[in-house]
C-alpha cells in the first residue's frame, strides 16, 4: 500500500498550509465531522481486541478507517490523508513500511505523523524519520521521488496510524481521484473534496464513479464540498485473464473543465465529433496530391479490393515513426524532421506516426473512390468506453471505415504489421465515433473470428524404438497471432528471432524437447503468415507399459495444462482476442510396432469455445488432429466454472494415449 | 546488508592502459579539444578500426577497450577514472549505450561523458547534464539506502556503431581495497588497469578465476596490468553466480602504519569486529525481554529457541542502510526499541539476547548465493547477508540441531539465520548450506564452510490412498508432510495469502499440473505457522478421466502427483559451467491405487534404479491384490554437478521423466 511522509522539518510554507488547512477545516468541515482535521483517533478497545475481520477472513491487515480530505484551494491546494490499520498477522506488519511517490515541483509530502498502538493499548510514537529517495531525477529539474518511513514496535494485534499532507503546487488545478479499492480490505472510509474556485478562471468540476459499495455515492453539500462515506470495501487482487484493473476498482474521478459540463451525453459527443471531424478534414484535405498518389499505386483495371489492398500495402511501407526505437534529443535534432501537418507532408517526406498513416490511408482510399470515414474509437487496453462519462480522451485510437463490396470494413494501417482488414486487438469490438460534419455516428468495430488468428502446427515425426520422437515441425501464425510476434520482434536480429521462436514453441511442448529453426521466416510482411520450420526432437515421448508402449497425443498442449487451475474466481475472464489452434501431427512408428488402439474422438463444442481431438491409426503410422477455438473476449464470472470445466475437458483429451504394441503380438484387446 | 562493492555490471571498473604522464596529458588536451567539437576523444576513435576478437552470432557486443586508472591520494581519498568502448554487434547490444555509475554519499561522480561513433555521420557526445539520477533500490530489499546511480544514454547506440564513456569517481572508502573485474558478458579485446600509490604505500593483488598476470612498473609508485582477448561469460541455467566465475583482480592497499585493506580474511574479520564494538550491549529492556521469553523454560536449548523465535518473528525485517550502515549494524538497543532491523541488525540483537543467557555467539557475513565466495576467494567484501554462529554450550545434543560444525578454536558452532523466519532453529536454508562465510570473532575472523544438512531434513513425504473406478475416475486422500526448505517455501508462499479460501491454491496448482481435471473435496493446511513442526497438506480430490480407456484397456499412470525432472539441459549448446542444485533433498512418494472391480493388471512398468552419486532415483510399481502400489524416492546428495557430468544429469532427468510417464495397463476380467 502506498503512502508518504513529509520532511522531518516542516517548512514555513508547509506549516502555513497546515495552519490554513486547519482553519479551513474548522470553519468549513468541522460542522460536518469533528475529526476531519485528521489527527490521531481515540484508541478503540474493540479494535484493539479484534483478531480478525469476518468480511475479510484470512486478511493480514485491514484498514479500519481511511480519510482523504482534498482542498483544491486556489492558493494552497493540498490533500490530507489519514489511515488507521489493524495488523492481524505477521505478514501484515509490512504495512507499517510506507512509501509515497510524488513528482517534485508539482507536489510534496509534508506533515507526516504516525504512531503504533500496541495490543496492550500502549502507544509508541513514530520518531519522525522520513527518508527521501529519488526514483528518477532528470534534466530540467524533473524528479519523481519517494518519501518512505516505517512505524516502530509493530506486532500482530497492533493498530498503526499515520497521516500526512500532499502539498500541491499553488495556482495549479489538478484533476484527482478517490481510489477506494486498496490492497487491504477497508472497513470505513470518508472522502471530501473542496473544489477550486476563483473569480478569475472558470473551471467547472464534474465527477464520475464506478463500482462503489452499496450506499456510497459522492454528494455535493451546500458548502460546495463533495463528500462520500463508504464501508466494507473489498481488497483488490489480481487474477490471470482479468479485464483492465481500472475497470475493476471502485473509484471516483474528478475532472476540471473549462466549459460548464452538460448533462446530455449526445450533445457532448456531437460537439466532440464536430471538432475532431474538422481537424481530420483539415489534415486529409489534400485531394490533388492524393489523386496523384493513388494514380501511382493502383491500376484502373484493379478490382476494388485489389485497389484497397495496394493502398493499404503502400501506406504500411511508409516509415512509421511510432514503432521506431525512441531517439535521443540529439538524434532528433540532427535528423531535422519537421512536424507533419497533413497527408501531403507524409506522402512527400515519407514518414509519419501511426495515427497519421491511418489518416493517409483514409485520404488515399477516398481519392481512389471509396466511401471511407475516419473513426475515433476507444482502445480497450486500459479502460472500457463509458459514453455517459463524457470524457473525450476515451476516444483515443483512430481507424478507418471503408465500404468494400457493400460491407463496412475497418482498417488501421498505422498499427505496424496489422493485416489487411484487421485491427490491433485493443481496437476490436469497441465503440467509436464515425466522424462527419454533423458530429458523427456511433459505430462498433468488429471482432475477428477465432479462425482469423491461428496457430497451426503441422508435424511429420518418427518414433524411435527407444521412445524418442524426431522430425520436421512447421508452425504457421496468421492474423493477430502473426502480427504480435512480428511486432514484438521488430527490432531484433535473426539470431534473437530464432531463439524467440524456438523457446516459445518449446514452451508449448509438455516435455523437455530440442528444437532448431531451419528456415528464414518472413518477419517484415503483414500480408503473409509467419511460418517457422523446425527440426524437433522429444526424447522419451513414448513410455513403456510392459510389453506395450504408449504414445501421448497432446504434443503442443502445455499452455492449456495450467490455465484456470483455481476453483475460485473474483473477476470476469478477459481474452485479448479470439484465437484458434490447430495441430496436425503424423507419427511413423518404428519397425516392429503397430497401433493397438487409438483414443476415441473427443469433441466439446460449447459454442464460443470448441475442442476436438481426433486420432487415426494406420499401417505403421498415426495421425493426430487437434483443434481448439476460443471465440470469446469477455466472460462473466458466473460462467467461470463452465469455462474451467471446458479446459479440464481439454486437458483430459490432451492426456489420452495411443496404445502401441509389437507387430507380432496377438492382441487380446 | 548492503554489499558496497557490488555495483551495476555496466559500471564495473576495468583496467587502465600503460600510458606515460605525457601521453595522458596529451589525452586530456585532445579530449578537451575534441569535446568542443562534439567529437569522440582520440582514445575512442583509436578503436574504430581495430580487429575484433573472435565472436559468435550470439555475441551482443565486444568490449573493445577498457581502462581503469586508480589513484590513491590518501587513506581517505581514491580517484578512479574509467574509460570503456564497445562495438555494438546486435540489437541486444544497444543496452551498452546506457551507462550506469553507482555512487553513495562517500563517493562523488566528478565527471561523466559518453560518445558514439556512428558507422556513418558525425560523432555524438553527451555529458553529466544529460544524465538522470535515481536511487538504487531492490524489490523487497532496503526500505532506505543511500546508494544512487547516474544513468547516461548515449545517442545512436545501434548495431554497427561504437559507444564509449568516461567517468571519474572520487571515493572516500571505508576500507582500502579495489576490484578489477575484467570479465563479463561480452568478449574483451583489451583491458587495462593502473594503480598509483602515494610514497611508502604497498599493495597486494589476488586473482580470481584467472592465473596471475604480472604488473609492470610505469613510473614512481605506479603499476599497470593488461589483458587481451578475454572470453565472455554466457548465462546458463542453474550456473554458479557470476561473482564466482568471472575473472577479477582484488587489489589491497597498505598505507604505512595506518588504515589498510584486507590482506587476509582475518583482517576483514578484525575490521568487521570493530564495527560491532558495543553494538550487542543489552539494555535493561532487552534483559527484561530475555527474562520474559525464557521464563519457565527448562533447558538452555529451550531458552535459545525462545530467543531465536522472538527475533525471527517479532523483529520485522526493515533495512535502513545509510553510510557505513551498509556494513555496520544498528545497536541492539535500537533494534529492540524499534522492533525492526535488517539481517545484521537482527543478528546483533540475537547475539545480545543470547549473551544474557550466557551463550556466546558470533556474526557470520555471507553471500546468499552459494558459489559467490569460495574457499579460493581472496579476502574482500563479497557478502550481502549476515547470520549468527551460536557456540553451543556443553551438553546440548539434540538431533534437531543439524546446522552445526566443529570449530577447532571455538568448539561446536550452530548456524542460525534470524532473518529467515520460516526456517526453524537448528537448521539453515539450502542457499547457506555448504556456502562460505566470514566468521567474525572479537580478535579477527576466518572463512568457514557452513555445514551441508542431511538430505532427509529437506523432504516431501507424500502418501496417497486412492481408488479408481471403471470410468477412469480417481479419488481419494493425500497426505503431504514437508520438512526443511520444502516446508519453508510453502510457508513463505502462503504468508501473503489474503483470504482463507486462497490457502489451498498451492494444492490446486499441484493437482492442476498433474491431473487432467480435479475437484477438491477436502483440504487442510497443517502447521502453517508452527515452524518447529513439519508442514503439511491433507487433501482429498476426485479426478474424472484420470485413467484412459484404450481399446477395452484402462491405462493408469501410477505416479499420480509431483514432477522431479527438469528439461533445461535439453539443448545443443555445450555446457560451460557446473550445475548448481538448490539444496540436499529427499522426497518419497507412496501411492496406493485400488483398481476397479472387474479389472486385473495386465502390464506394469519396470522398476527404475538410477544412482549417479550426486543424486538418485528409485521407483517401483507392484501389485498387491487389487492395489497398485507405486513408490519412489528422489534424493539430491550433492549441491554442485561438475560440467563433466552434465550429460549424466541430463540422462538422470530423462530417466525420471520417463518413469513419471509410465503406465499400468488394466484389462477387464476375462478379456
Amino acid at each position: 500500500m502506498s503512502s508518504g511522509r513529509g520532511s522531518s522539518h516542516l517548512s514555513v510554507r508547509a506549516l502555513l498550509v497546515l495552519v490554513i488547512a486547519l482553519l479551513l477545516l474548522c470553519s468549513v468541515v468541522l460542522p460536518v465531522r469533528a475529526s476531519a482535521g485528521i489527527g490521531f483517533q481515540p484508541v478503540n478497545p474493540d479494535e484493539l481486541k479484534m483478531k480478525s475481520e469476518p468480511e475479510a477472513p484470512g486478511a493480514p491487515a485491514i484498514i479500519l478507517f481511511r480519510e482523504v480530505d482534498r482542498n483544491d484551494d486556489r492558493y494552497m491546494p493540498h490533500e490530507d490523508n489519514y489511515l488507521r490499520i489493524k495488523i492481524l498477522t505477521e505478514e501484515g506488519r509490512n504495512f507499517a513500511n510506507v512509501e509515497l511517490g510524488f513528482e517534485k515541483g508539482l507536489e510534496n509530502i509534508v506533515n507526516v505523523h504516525g504512531r503504533t498502538i500496541r495490543a496492550d493499548g500502549s502507544i509508541v510514537e513514530f520518531d519522525g524519520r522520513v527518508f527521501e529517495k529519488s526514483v528518477v531525477k532528470g534534466r530540467r529539474g524533473t524528479a519523481f521521488l519517494v518519501k518512505a518511513f516505517t512505524l516502530p514496535s509493530v506486532e500482530v494485534g497492533s493498530i498503526i496510524e499515520y497521516f500526512y499532507t500532499v502539498d500541491l503546487k499553488e495556482h495549479y488545478v489538478f484533476n484527482s481521484r478517490w481510489i477506494l479499492s486498496q490492497d487491504l480490505f477497508t472497513k470505513d472510509a470518508r472522502f471530501t473534496l473542496k473544489p477550486y474556485s476563483s473569480p478569475y478562471n472558470e473551471f467547472h468540476l464534474r465527477w464520475t464513479w464506478q463500482l462503489l459499495p452499496q450506499s456510497a455515492q459522492p454528494k455535493q453539500g451546500p458548502n460546495g464540498v463533495v463528500e462520500m462515506t463508504a464501508h466494507n470495501i473489498a481488497a483488490f487482487q489480481t487474477e490471470d485473464f482479468m479485464p483492465p484493473e481500472n475497470e475493476l476498482k471502485a473509484r471516483v474521478d474528478f475532472i476540471y473543465e473549462e466549459e460548464q459540463p452538460g448533462s446530455d451525453p449526445d450533445k457532448f459527443w456531437k460537439t466532440i465529433g464536430k471538432k475532431r471531424n474538422s481537424a481530420l478534414e483539415s489534415f486529409v484535405g489534400k485531394r490533388k496530391t492524393m489523386d496523384e498518389a493513388v494514380a501511382q499505386i493502383v491500376l484502373a483495371t484493379d478490382t476494388p479490393e485489389q485497389k484497397l489492398r495496394k493502398i493499404y500495402s503502400r501506406v504500411q511501407q511508409i516509415r512509421n515513426t511510432s514503432y521506431e526505437i525512441r531517439k535521443t534529443e540529439q538524434e532528433e535534432k540532427r535528423d531535422k524532421e519537421k512536424a507533419i501537418a497533413n497527408v501531403e507532408d507524409i506522402w512527400k517526406r515519407g514518414y509519419g506516426d501511426g495515427m497519421q498513416l491511418t489518416w493517409l490511408f483514409l485520404a488515399l482510399a477516398r481519392a481512389a473512390g471509396f466511401e471511407a470515414h475516419g473513426c475515433w474509437v476507444s482502445d480497450r487496453r486500459q479502460y472500457f468506453f463509458h459514453r455517459n462519462l463524457m470524457e473525450s480522451g476515451q476516444l483515443d485510437a483512430n481507424v478507418v471505415q471503408v465500404k468494400l463490396d457493400g460491407k463496412d470494413v475497418y482498417f488501421d494501417p498505422g498499427g505496424a504489421f496489422t493485416p489487411f482488414g484487421m485491427l490491433t486487438w485493443s481496437e476490436t469490438g469497441v465503440v467509436g465515433l464515425r466522424l462527419d460534419a454533423d458530429g458523427g455516428t456511433w459505430i462498433q468495430t468488429t471482432i475477428p473470428q477465432a479462425s482469423e488468428s491461428q496457430i497451426r502446427r503441422d508435424a511429420k515425426l518418427k518414433l524411435s524404438d527407444t521412445g524418442d520422437l524426431e522430425g520436421r515441425l512447421t508452425v504457421t501464425y496468421t492474423g493477430l497471432e502473426a502480427m504480435y510476434r512480428r511486432l514484438e520482434q521488430r527490432h531484433e536480429d535473426d539470431t534473437a528471432r530464432k531463439k524467440y521462436l524456438e523457446d516459445s514453441i518449446k514452451e508449448q511442448i509438455p516435455a523437455a524437447a530440442e528444437l532448431e529453426l531451419t528456415n528464414k521466416p518472413d518477419w517484415t510482411s503483414t500480408g503473409t503468415p509467419l511460418v517457422a520450420v523446425l527440426d524437433l526432437k522429444i526424447p522419451g515421448w513414448a513410455s513403456g507399459a510392459g510389453k506395450r508402449a504408449l504414445l501421448p497425443v497432446g504434443f503442443f498442449t502445455a499452455h492449456e495444462k495450467n490455465i484456470f487451475e483455481h476453483t475460485n474466481r473474483v473477476y470476469p475472464i478477459y481474452f485479448e482476442y479470439p484465437y484458434q489452434k490447430i495441430d496436425d501431427v503424423t507419427v511413423d512408428l518404428p519397425p516392429g510396432w503397430k497401433v493397438g488402439s487409438v483414443p476415441p474422438q473427443k469433441t466439446q463444442d460449447s459454442n464460443v469455445v470448441l475442442y476436438d481431438m481426433k486420432v487415426e491409426g494406420g499401417k505403421g503410422t498415426v495421425n493426430v488432429v487437434r483443434k481448439l477455438n476460443v471465440d470469446i473476449v469477455l466472460v462473466d464470472v458466473k460462467y467461470y466454472a463452465a469455462l474451467r470445466n471446458f479446459f479440464q475437458i481439454v486437458r483430459t483429451g490432451d492426456e489420452q494415449q495411443i496404445l502401441l504394441q509389437p507387430s507380432d503380438a496377438t492382441a487380446s484387446n | 546488508m548492503n554489499n558496497r562493492s557490488c555495483c551495476n555490471p555496466q559500471m564495473q571498473r576495468r583496467a587502465t592502459k600503460n600510458f606515460g604522464l605525457l601521453q595522458l596529458a596529451g589525452f586530456v588536451l585532445l579530449a578537451c579539444a575534441t569535446c568542443l567539437a562534439g567529437d569522440a576523444p582520440q582514445w575512442l576513435h583509436a578503436q574504430s578500426n581495430v580487429t575484433l576478437p573472435a565472436y559468435d552470432d550470439k555475441t551482443d557486443a565486444v568490449l573493445l577497450y577498457s581502462e581503469t586508472e586508480v589513484t590513491v591520494v590518501s587513506v581517505d581519498k581514491i580517484k578512479t577514472t574509467v574509460r570503456e568502448a564497445y562495438k555494438i554487434l546486435r540489437p541486444n547490444g544497444r543496452s551498452r549505450g546506457t551507462v550506469h555509475v553507482a555512487f553513495n554519499p562517500q563517493q562523488k561522480v566528478k565527471s561523466l561523458h559518453g560518445w558514439c561513433i556512428p558507422a556513418q555521420g558525425k560523432d555524438y557526445e553527451v555529458k553529466d547534464k544529460d544524465a538522470i539520477e535515481a536511487s538504487l533500490s531492490l524489490e523487497g530489499a532496503e526500505l532506505i539506502s543511500d546508494v544512487k546511480y547516474k544513468q547516461l544514454q548515449i545517442p545512436a547506440s545501434e548495431p554497427g556503431n561504437i559507444v564509449g564513456y568516461e567517468y571519474e569517481l572520487e571515493d572516500h572508502p571505508f576500507f582500502l581495497q579495489d576490484e578489477w573485474v575484467f570479465q563479463g558478458r561480452d568478449p574483451v579485446r583489451e583491458s587495462h588497469y593502473s594503480l598509483q600509490l602515494p610514497q611508502g604505500w604497498e599493495f597486494k593483488t589476488s586473482w580470481v578465476n584467472r592465473a596471475e598476470v604480472s604488473s609492470s612498473q610505469a613510473g614512481n609508485n605506479r603499476w599497470q596490468w593488461a589483458l587481451s582477448d578475454v572470453k565472455a561469460i554466457r548465462n546458463e541455467p542453474a550456473m554458479p553466480p557470476i561473482e564466482g566465475v568471472m575473472g577479477q583482480m582484488i587489489v589491497t592497499f597498505f598505507a604505512p602504519g595506518g588504515k589498510t585493506g584486507f590482506a587476509a580474511w582475518d583482517d576483514m574479520g578484525r575490521w568487521y569486529s570493530a564495527l560491532l564494538a558495543g553494538r550487542i550491549d543489552a539494555t535493561p529492556e532487552i534483559k527484561q525481554q530475555v527474562a520474559t521469553v525464557t521464563s519457565g523454560k527448562a533447558t538452555q536449548l529451550a531458552n535459545m529457541e525462545a530467543i531465536a523465535k522472538f527475533v525471527q518473528s517479532d523483529i520485522r525485517y526493515v533495512a535502513i542502510e545509510l553510510g557505513v550502515g551498509g556494513f555496520q549494524p544498528h545497536p541492539a538497543a535500537e533494534v529492540f526499541a524499534h522492533r525492526y532491523g535488517d539481517c545484521k541488525d537482527k543478528a546483533t540483537l540475537t547475539r545480545s539476547m543470547l549473551r544474557e543467557i550466557g551463550v556466546e555467539s558470533f556474526h557470520v557475513v555471507i553471500n546468499t548465493e552459494r558459489g559467490a565466495v569460495t574457499m579460493e576467494t581472496p579476502a574482500h567484501h563479497g557478502f550481502n547477508h549476515a547470520i549468527v554462529a551460536v557456540k553451543l554450550p556443553e551438553g546440548i545434543k539434540d538431533s534437531s540441531l543439524v546446522a552445526t560444525m566443529q570449530d577447532p578454536k571455538l568448539g561446536r558452532l550452530m548456524f542460525f539465520d534470524p532473518t529467515d523466519e520460516m526456517t526453524p532453529f537448528g537448521q539453515i536454508r539450502g542457499a547457506l548450506q555448504a556456502n562460505y562465510g566470514l566468521l567474525v570473532t572479537p580478535d579477527g575472523g576466518e572463512l568457514i564452510r557452513l555445514p551441508q544438512q542431511p538430505s532427509e531434513m529437506n523432504s516431501i513425504e507424500r502418501t496417497a490412498k486412492l481408488t479408481l473406478d471403471g470410468q477412469g475416475t480417481l479419488m481419494g486422500e493425500v497426505k503431504e508432510v514437508r520438512l526443511g526448505e520444502r516446508a519453508s517455501s510453502e510457508r513463505w508462499a502462503l504468508r501473503t495469502v489474503n483470504k482463507d479460501q486462497d490457502r489451498i491454491k498451492p494444492i490446486e496448482a499441484l493437482l492442476a499440473s498433474a491431473l487432467p481435471s480435479y475437484r477438491i473435496t477436502k483440504a487442510q493446511v497443517i502447521n502453517l505457522s508452527r515452524t518447529d513442526q513439519p508442514f503439511g497438506f491433507d487433501y482429498s480430490f476426485q479426478s474424472t478421466g484420470y485413467a484412459k480407456n484404450a481399446g477395452g484397456l484402462l491405462l493408469v499412470r501410477p505416479r499420480v502427483l509431483g514432477n522431479k525432472g527438469y528439461g533445461f539441459l535439453e539443448t545443443k549448446e555445450p555446457r560451460n559451467f557446473p550445475i548448481e542444485l538448490e539444496a540436499p533433498a529427499r522426497d518419497i512418494d507412496s501411492f496406493e491405487i485400488t483398481i476397479p472391480a472387474g479389472y486385473v493388471v495386465d502390464d506394469i512398468p519396470p522398476p527404475v534404479d538410477a544412482d549417479y552419486g550426486f543424486a538418485s532415483y528409485h521407483s517401483k510399481t507392484e501389485i498387491k491384490g487389487n492395489v497398485i502400489d507405486y513408490t519412489r524416492t528422489f534424493e539430491v546428495k550433492e549441491l554442485s554437478v561438475p560440467v563433466s557430468r552434465a550429460d549424466d544429469l541430463k540422462k538422470f532427468y530423462r530417466i525420471i521423466a520417463g518413469d513419471e510417464r509410465n503406465t499400468v495397463v488394466l484389462k477387464a476380467v476375462g478379456q
